[in-house]
């Protein structure tokens, strides 16, 4: 189901499918950034792929942007410091 | 002979570059990845402290290199020319800093690099496993930022050519070791198991302060410069 709505990237990079795994995989990656138990990183990324999914459900076409603000809002009530990174990682450098 | 105004000019140089962000943006990416990649803190720290080295060894080679240049080119007689270059540089680059080293309208610390190069660097880091490529890491983030560094490093390195010869490699350490501050800083900061995201709030919170400080720094440097070196041996009729 998921694999049916496109990415749109930033900039001239080309679409791609909507995986709940990478999603996931970044998720985890924010929260062991800052030192988060693994548990809790993969019960917050649990959670935010739930409510991302949620929220895709009736798109055909998202942007990259799109899901990093849907994500970082439900990540910021579980782990606001894996929120931060989240959402701030692209624009650090 | 007068020791105290090219150590000035050389720690002030420093300080100039030390307030430059892209190492500190890389060295906090890095740190950030390594241990989302479940590396200990330990390996995390190896790998800070060896992009810090890295850093540290190409300052000291860009500083170094082009003060042995001037030195082979002018044989310890610096032409007024050349600080009127160094002067003129540094004026311009201070007013190109405040206007541009931060991206305008952006939230964050994106900083001027053209968001392809950024992209690179970003990926390099993030695939950075042990500490050979660290250390490298560290050798380019100088590299990348050479069109900020250049203007501080040749006012130091000019200063450092009017020292005697035994005070010119304490010269240059002055120069590395107070432009690598800001690294070093991150360093202790992640060995002492601050998170990535309090060390990125705390820059993105002082962009603006540093912003200024590094542009005001550039301009104070090459307005002294222009007027201790350029300035005063014309008026007195010794140039």
């Amino acid at each position: 189901m998921s694999e049916l709505i496109d990415v749109v990237k930033r900039g001239k990079r080309t679409s791609e499918p909507f995986t709940r795994d990478k999603l996931h995989a970044s998720i985890v990656a924010s929260c062991r950034s800052v030192s988060s138990p693994e548990a809790l990183a993969h019960h917050a990324a649990d959670h935010v792929c739930d409510v991302v999914m949620l929220w895709t459900a009736d798109k055909p076409e998202i942007t990259s942007d799109d899901i990093r603000r849907q994500a970082g809002s439900a990540l910021v009530t579980l782990h606001p410091e894996a929120a931060y990174v989240y959402q701030h990682y692209h624009i650090i450098m | 002979m007068d020791y105290a105004t090219p150590l000035g000019i050389i720690a002030l140089a420093g300080l100039v570059h030390a307030s430059f962000q892209l190492g500190v943006s890389m060295m906090t990416l890095l740190s950030g990845h390594s241990l989302s990649s479940k590396r200990s803190k330990q390996r995390t720290l190896g790998l800070v402290t060896c992009f810090f080295m890295g850093a540290v060894v190409m300052t000291m080679l860009v500083v170094s290199f082009i003060a042995y240049v001037v030195t082979q080119s002018f044989a310890g007689d610096l032409p007024v020319w050349l600080w009127t270059l160094s002067s003129s540089l540094l004026l311009g680059l201070g007013i190109v800093v405040w206007a541009f080293y931060y991206r305008p309208g952006r939230d964050g610390t994106a900083l001027w690099l053209p968001r392809t190069a950024a992209r690179f660097l970003s990926e390099r880091t993030k695939s950075t496993r042990n500490e050979a490529e660290a250390f490298s890491l560290g050798l380019t983030s100088v590299l990348a930022e050479l069109v900020f560094a250049i203007p501080p490093a040749l006012a130091a390195a000019l200063a450092i050519t009017t020292l005697p010869v035994v005070w010119q490699l304490p010269g240059v350490l002055l120069y590395v070791v107070v432009a690598s501050l800001g690294l070093g800083i991150v360093v202790v900061l992640t060995g002492s198991g601050r998170r990535i995201s309090t060390i990125q709030r705390w820059r993105e919170s002082h962009k603006r302060f540093l912003q200024f400080a590094a542009g005001g720094g550039l301009l104070v440097l090459g307005f002294f410069i222009y007027v201790t070196y350029v300035v005063a041996p014309v008026m007195s009729g010794n140039f």
